[in-house]
């Protein structure tokens, strides 16, 4: 009996614990959404609730129609496509080299690797002067398409390591044998490698969706024309037009922009969390 | 060779920082098969695309920034000087000043609360987990909400709790409990304290995620040790798990620093760095030195003093990576 009331205190008090964390990193979110979901009149309530009395989608209509936050929607997610393609381009080769090519020296590869992944340790605020400089003089200011090669080269060293990591866990007797056959190294890549590292190049390019869908300084320097926003500056854009007025405009337009990354992670979370922790702790 | 090989395997590292594995390498020589199937191609051709793009957009950058951080250029196309009075200049401006110790108190703030705050849940989730109660993961997914909702929203969604007015909701939270006219972001101590606090919300997740999988690979028979030694659950806690943790620990440190000097996109909406510059943390100086200003060189000046701090921290990161591969190795 002792050690069943025991296991009874220990259940409560962890669900209390839950309970807490919940509360805290819920309950920002489960507002904003409950404002998105109000009519114009039941924002100032007193005392607020947080379910509104007569919910609508009202807010969330004015804002596809009314205001540019669905053409932002759009661009966002014409950048997360070139960024996971040209990432993923520029990444599976070189971790194949980093997997299975020989390197003039192992410290030369080494630094090499770790060369690559300071790279991302480098805030893009540092970098966004010069790029805002660089690309002012070949014209490119506002270009999508250099946005677009920024973005590519701050995921791919990401990539690079998350695939080589992949990559190092298949026994490379199979591509070996491929090229006894007869494959070129190429071929033992696309026909061999590839089909089998498909789990890791999935959970690697929904990291990279739901980073990029983020993606905020680069944009916000080297983009100035409405048209080409991705969501996250088109957001701060609208909310400097917004009144305390339209929070709940606002807060449809928050909960717009933080959808698909949500839908993605809730989806693929087990992917993600995965890919996550074999990243974090090899063991 | 088979020795290096076992000890990869039992014991864990980061991987982030996997450099390691490669030592299995320096073994003897791969057979002579493996050797003539290698020799054939160089790495090189395959790492171009990488290293073109890294050296355009990146390692070009850097070096002019480094270069711009010794002028006084202004806007752009406008002819400028070199000068080495450009630091001294800088450290000797009292809005440097200032944003340095707004910066270190958001920071140290940040990292704290994150270190404390992931740290609990990781517990919290894992001593749920080995009592079998449902419910952890949920928990789990419900903190990653910081890691998966962009900067800016998240900036907006606390911008949005944190509404003075009566229809706030933190504020009618406050009021219940006898505070009245709570100022939250309109001061600029209290706007510092709550940018630090939707910071810790948004930042909490990564660290948790990062110790969570650390405590994952403590072997139980530590515990079972542990528990016919008598140690309770605390003793536990302090004299298995953190020391256990210790290298994860540094590493999160490490990224955490890194990652709250970058922040920019979550006060932007939050605060706009206000009131007057009282959350103008260092990303947000340089960003209003050269856009806001047009101060190219004083921006570029700041933003190399940032990326030396980040580069010693990078250093010592690896240094002790590589320290701890030797150890084990």
């Amino acid at each position: 009996v002792n050690i069943r009331s025991k296991r009874t205190v220990w259940a409560a008090a962890i669900y209390l614990g839950y309970a807490v964390v919940i509360l805290l990193f819920g309950f920002p979110a489960l507002w904003v959404a409950s404002l998105s979901l109000r009519p114009l009149d039941e924002l100032f309530v007193f005392p607020p609730s947080l379910l509104p009395r007569h919910p609508t989608l009202d807010s969330f209509q004015w804002v596809l129609t009314q205001s540019q936050i669905g053409r932002y929607l759009l661009n966002s997610a014409i950048f997360v496509a070139a960024t996971v393609g040209g990432a993923l381009l520029t990444a599976i080769p070189s971790a194949y080299a980093f997997s299975r090519l020989r390197f003039p020296s192992v410290r030369l590869k080494e630094s090499l690797m770790v060369g690559v992944l300071a790279v991302q340790l480098i805030s893009p605020i540092v970098i966004g002067l010069p790029l805002y400089r660089y690309f002012a003089s070949l014209g490119l200011i506002n270009s999508r398409w250099a946005v677009a090669l920024v973005y590519i080269a701050a995921q791919s060293p990401f990539a690079t390591w998350m695939l080589k990591g992949f990559l190092d866990t298949i026994p490379s007797t199979l591509d070996e044998a491929a090229r006894i056959d007869g494959c070129s190294r190429l071929q033992a890549l696309r026909l061999v490698l590839l089909p089998i590292s498909l789990p890791g190049i999935t959970a690697c390019s929904i990291i990279l969706c739901v980073t990029t869908w983020g993606q905020f300084i680069i944009p916000f320097i080297l983009l100035n024309h409405n048209d080409s926003f991705p969501i996250s500056v088109g957001i701060l854009d609208f909310q400097s037009t917004i009144d305390s007025l339209s929070t709940n405009h606002l807060a449809a337009a928050a909960v717009l922009s933080a959808l698909p990354a949500m839908v993605i992670f809730i989806v693929m979370q087990r992917f993600i969390l995965g890919a996550m922790m074999a990243g974090a702790v090899k063991g | 060779m088979p020795g290096k090989k076992s000890s990869r395997n039992t014991d864990r590292k980061p991987m982030v920082l996997a450099a390691e594995q490669d030592r299995s390498e320096r073994g003897p020589r791969a057979p002579a098969r493996d050797r003539h199937l290698v020799r054939e191609d160089m790495p090189w051709p395959w790492l171009a695309p990488l290293f073109v793009l890294l050296a355009m957009l990146y390692f070009y950058p850097l070096i002019e920034v480094v270069r711009l951080s010794f002028t006084d250029a202004m806007a752009l196309d406008t002819p400028y000087h070199y000068s080495l009075s450009s630091y001294k200049n800088l450290f000797s401006s009292n809005d440097f000043l200032h944003m340095l110790r707004i910066t270190a108190i958001f920071a140290s703030g940040s990292i704290a609360g994150h270190i404390v705050l992931g740290l609990l849940i990781a517990e919290l989730v894992r001593t749920g987990e080995r009592r079998k109660l449902p419910g952890a993961a949920f928990v789990r997914s419900v903190v990653m909400m910081g890691w998966v909702l962009p900067g800016v929203v998240i900036g907006i969604v606390w911008q949005l709790l944190l509404d003075e007015s009566s229809a706030g909701i933190l504020t009618y939270f406050l009021s219940r409990i006898g505070v009245h006219d709570a100022v939250f972001l309109s001061a600029s101590g209290q706007a510092l304290l709550w940018a630090t606090i939707a910071n810790i919300w948004r930042g909490t997740a990564f660290t948790m995620v990062l110790l969570y999988a650390g405590m994952k690979t403590i072997p139980i028979e530590l515990y079972e040790a542990a528990t016919v030694d008598g140690a309770n659950y605390l003793q536990q806690f302090f004299f298995v798990t953190l020391p256990s943790l210790h290298r994860i620990l540094v590493i999160t440190l490490i990224l955490n620093t890194i990652s709250t000097l970058n922040t920019f996109d979550m006060i932007l909406p939050l605060t706009g760095g206000g009131p007057g510059r009282a959350t103008e943390v260092v990303a947000l100086f340089i960003y209003n030195a050269v856009f806001g200003e047009y101060s190219f060189g004083r921006g570029a000046t700041a933003a190399a003093v940032l990326l030396a701090f980040g580069l010693v921290l990078t250093l010592f990161y690896f240094r002790f990576l590589m320290r701890n591969v030797e150890e084990s190795t």
